[in-house]
């Protein structure tokens, strides 16, 4: 046995150098290949653990809070269900089982409302719950403090709030989303008050959030968007106009007139855009004016305008662009003129009652 | 007397479905439940229940198909209780559309569904 | 016979072969540690998402599912159904009947109560026209669904009927057999959304082998490994793929290619380069360098994104003639693609289009199967004239065995660490077996159909698409 070893060890030393290289890296990636497939093995073996883990004490923490709602009777907390609470308290110091809990809580609170939604609400202040989420608050990493603000978010945790404010310009983009959803979500329009010093951009899928977090509450209690739709950061301006027309703010005509002449396009063309819902008809003739120094988008919003905001008057200079080389401001004008009339889901029928006016050829009929 | 009035609740959030059960059937009601439309569908045919309760986004069949089938196909007068989230406007008009008695958006209170219930069954 | 061959001009040869595996070897590796980390950053930025806002809200933007059909009888209602049903809140869903020979439209308009209907289209891309007409549903649980008759054109030519018709600023280009998850949509637009200063102008996702799963009612129920040695190898080949290669990709913004299965475009983008092109089999990776090109000549900062989790599950070719047919295509939609646009190889005024991504698909990716079959005559050659040096020539086989096996196997591990799908018993043994089997089982098919392909780009015009024969989903 030795000898075999001392034989391959002197045919080594005595093989080219580029052999020897390739026994080397040979020998090495077969330890690798085994090193890995042992580690696959464990790896899946560690997940299928705890994949049955998790569906066990799913199951188990999703029946142990319907019974701790279902036991409810009264406004205190009867001995069996503090039993419950003392064992999901307990269990909540695991990390893999917070998390689990939490879920489970977060699946029904987000469906109902009322008091079974209080007691949820309850339940997680008197787990202490609370507490780890504020701990992670102070953390580095910036996953866990997004995830624990988001947490809290969910839950309405309104003691928070200062510690959270202190986190307001935190580097990361994702922890700054976080904390602006927490604001607006706990404390309304009035958290949008970041929106005053806001220097960063809020993305399209920020506003989305934001302002179907807003959407959710009854009697909406809109600042003044005045200072919003003047603000230098472009992305405030689109939001702002953005809850003119969700929430109908029609003092603030002038300012939508103003944003005609912003420096941005797209702001342009979104001011343009909610002039018919907001029933600004001021704009119409201002838009006219210099109609044709506006780009091509800007063009075709405008005459999607005008389809809900021109007057008889308007007729006459519609009828010119009845042929224009573009397809959307031929069909807003064929609309405005009645020549034909479109549904919602685009269908549309043809009322001819002009037979000096050509309807475009490519307008697809279904005979 | 509430007895054997029966309710099949199409709803895909198993945890929802289990509090419903409990706090209908504390009232008396038997709840039949599925977790997607066709399993409803089935549940509806075999059963003929006196309510339908069911939520509007479900996978594969949606609840505006489970009420399309029980009006137009099986042609039944069960009172259907549509459950919805915010936002869904035009889903609840074309449920209505298709015959849904009534609504409720999520996040709604138990309570108060079951107070719909009762009347609805009167 | 014994040749003397010069040893300078074996030596030569030597490391022109070894110098491209190392090279090969290495963008692997560094491609794979890229793919890796940017994997794992998505993971933590995507793990608190809320995606269920997106999903309900009206102010979130409109999508048209765009999906062309050709002779798809068998599965076309189940197809339509599952398109139908998923969660996202505005969208539509566009089936353009391209000139099929059977009975597919008939199918639908029986299955979902479809009439004729006048339609606002705007032809701004020049197509096939209309057959039988625009049909829309009487049933209200349907008006998502609209559905296009029209004379056959090919997969391209459908596709620009659907831009055209599209009334959304986003549209989804899939096939119509692919199964979509239920949140594909909201975490697709995603990347358009959270665009600030750089455009996202098309996003593709990662696609998955359906092959042998459970579909039932158009969802998917169970993830199963499939029996077939020939579709366990393409499974590996789409994990190697995706998870090691494209995300790669996309963080050094030289994604060339989204599968045409499922991608999500900007609808006006497209609109304005003209659409897909009618006259190449690689429309899909033809129409992301034209738009990318466009987005360089316009000097306006884009992106093209890619979205690492799952959205789409299709069904692969399950027999060798059908691969094979497969894989001729692709090859040949790579040459013509990149002969189309060889202005920007190696040009730097488009950037990491024309510097990186560009001169690594011709080298790697375009070239590579015809420089291993050089490679293999050059051994065949060197036998024959009994010039092989044995030692080097075994150790070099055994060598890109061992890592070829070695990379499949870390692909596994990765696919564990994210997605973990593949979790029944026994199916991490299976794949396994397959890495080990792969490098001499099925890649020599693989290179068979690129050789073809290149055969057929070259010396045989006339052949198009090919076959697909469907076999249904809903199956075990």
């Amino acid at each position: 046995m030795i000898e075999f070893f001392q034989n391959s060890i002197d045919t080594f030393n005595n093989t080219h150098h580029i052999i020897q290289l390739c026994i080397l890296l040979t020998l090495l990636l077969i330890a690798a290949i085994i090193f890995s497939l042992l580690y696959l093995k464990n790896l899946r073996d560690r997940l299928k653990i705890k994949g049955r883990i998790e569906s066990t004490y799913q199951k188990k923490y999703a029946s142990d809070l319907i019974e701790y709602l279902y036991s409810a009777d009264g406004e205190n907390i009867n001995p069996e269900q503090q039993k419950k609470v003392d064992y999901l308290t307990k269990c909540a110091q695991n990390p893999l089982k917070r998390k689990i809990i939490i879920k489970t809580f977060l699946k029904l609170r987000n469906e109902i409302s009322g008091e079974t939604a209080d007691a949820i609400q309850n339940l997680y202040y008197q787990t202490e719950l609370i507490k780890s989420a504020s701990a992670k608050l102070k953390g580095k990493k910036w996953d866990a403090i997004a995830r624990a603000i988001k947490e809290l978010t969910q839950f309405e945790i309104k003691e928070t709030h200062d510690e959270i404010i202190l986190l307001i310009n935190h580097p990361k983009k994702e922890v700054r989303n976080e904390i602006q959803k927490y604001l607006v979500k706990l404390f309304r329009f009035d958290g949008l008050e970041f929106l005053d010093v806001l220097e960063s951009q809020l993305s399209e899928w920020d506003q989305i959030q934001l302002l179907e977090i807003l959407n959710k509450f009854d009697n909406p209690h809109i600042p003044n968007l005045g200072k919003w739709l003047a603000s230098e950061n472009k992305s405030v301006v689109s939001f702002a106009i953005k809850l003119a027309k969700l929430y109908n703010q029609f003092n603030v005509k002038d300012d939508i007139i103003n944003l005609f002449e912003h420096h941005d396009p797209e702001i342009r063309i979104q001011a343009i855009s909610v002039v018919s819902h907001l029933g600004i008809y001021e704009a119409v003739s201002i838009l006219k004016n210099n109609l044709f120094n506006r780009n091509l988008d800007e063009q075709i919003a405008f005459f999607k305008m005008m389809e809900d905001m021109s007057t008889p008057d308007e007729m006459d200079f519609i009828r010119e662009f009845v042929n224009h080389e573009n397809f959307y401001i031929r069909i807003s004008a064929m609309k405005i003129l009645n020549l034909i009339t479109v549904d919602t889901d685009n269908t549309f029928r043809i009322n001819i009652n002009d037979t000096e006016l050509i309807i475009d050829n490519v307008l697809t009929k279904a005979s | 007397m509430n007895f054997s009035k029966k309710i099949v609740l199409a709803e895909d959030n198993s945890i929802l479905s289990t509090l419903l059960k409990f706090k209908l059937e504390k009232e008396g009601y038997k709840l039949l439940i599925a977790s997607n439309g066709k399993e409803a569908v089935d549940l509806i045919e075999n059963n003929n229940p006196d309510m339908i309760l069911t939520d509007i986004m479900m996978p594969f069949i949606s609840g505006l198909e489970v009420i399309s089938h029980v009006r137009n196909k099986l042609e039944m007068t069960t009172p259907i209780v549509v459950f919805s989230s915010a936002g869904q406007e035009e889903m609840v008009l074309n449920a209505f559309n298709l015959g849904a008695t009534d609504f409720m958006s999520k996040p709604f209170s138990p309570n108060e569904l079951i107070i719909r219930i009762k009347r609805l069954l009167q | 016979m014994s040749l003397n061959l010069p040893s300078q001009l074996i030596q030569i040869f030597d490391f022109l072969f070894i110098g491209f595996a190392i090279a090969a070897i290495g963008s692997y590796i560094i491609l794979a540690i890229i793919s890796a980390i940017e994997t794992i950053n998505y993971m933590k930025k995507n793990s608190f998402v809320n995606y269920s806002e997106i999903l309900s809200s009206s102010i979130a933007p409109s999508i048209s599912i765009i999906a062309p059909a050709y002779n798809e009888t068998l599965n076309i209602v189940e197809n339509v159904r599952s398109l139908l049903s998923n969660h996202y809140a505005n969208y539509d869903v566009i089936i353009i009947n391209d000139g099929s020979k059977d009975d597919t439209l008939e199918k639908l308009i029986e299955a979902y109560d479809l009439v004729k209907v006048d339609y606002l289209i705007n032809n701004q891309i020049p197509t096939k026209p209309l057959r039988k007409g625009v049909f829309k549903s009487t049933n209200p649980a349907f008006d998502k669904l609209i559905v296009v008759d029209k004379e056959n054109g090919g997969k391209a030519d459908a596709l620009n009927f659907g831009l055209n018709i599209s009334t959304q600023r986003y549209t989804a280009c899939i096939d119509v057999d692919c199964l979509l998850q239920e949140d594909a949509l909201q975490k697709m637009i995603k990347p358009f959304l959270e665009a600030t200063d750089t455009q996202v102008i098309a996003a593709g996702g990662v696609i998955r082998i359906a092959n042998s799963c459970i579909i039932k009612d158009g969802k998917l129920l169970e993830i199963n490994l499939p029996k077939k040695r020939i579709v366990r190898a393409q499974i590996l080949e789409y994990l190697r793929a995706f998870l090691l290669g494209r995300m790669a990709w996309s963080k050094l913004n030289g994604l060339l290619v989204i599968s045409g299965a499922f991608g999500l475009f900007e609808k006006k983008i497209a609109l304005e380069i003209g659409g897909y092109d009618t006259k190449t089999v690689g429309e899909d990776m033809e129409i992301i360098v034209r738009m990318r090109r466009h987005m360089e000549e316009k000097k306006i900062k884009y992106r093209v994104a890619y979205i690492p989790d799952p959205l789409c599950w299709t069904e692969a070719p399950d027999n060798y003639k059908i691969f094979i047919s497969q894989r001729n295509r692709w090859t040949r939609g790579t040459i013509e693609t990149l002969r189309k646009h060889r202005k920007v190889g190696f040009n730097p005024k488009y950037h990491s289009l024309g510097m990186l991504s560009y001169p690594y698909w011709l080298i790697f990716e375009r070239l590579a199967p015809i420089i291993e079959v050089l490679g293999l005559f050059y051994f065949l050659f060197l036998i024959v004239t009994n010039n092989v040096n044995w030692e080097y020539a075994i150790f070099f086989i055994i060598i890109a065995y061992l890592f070829t096996v070695l990379f499949s196997i870390i692909t596994i591990i990765t696919e564990e660490l994210t997605y973990h799908q593949y979790r029944k018993k026994g199916m991490g043994m299976q794949l396994i077996k397959t890495a080990f089997s792969e490098p001499i089982l099925h890649h020599p098919f693989v290179l068979y159909a690129a050789l073809k392909g290149n055969f057929d780009y070259y010396f045989n015009k006339s052949i198009k698409w090919g076959e697909m024969t469907r076999k249904g989903m809903t199956n075990n």
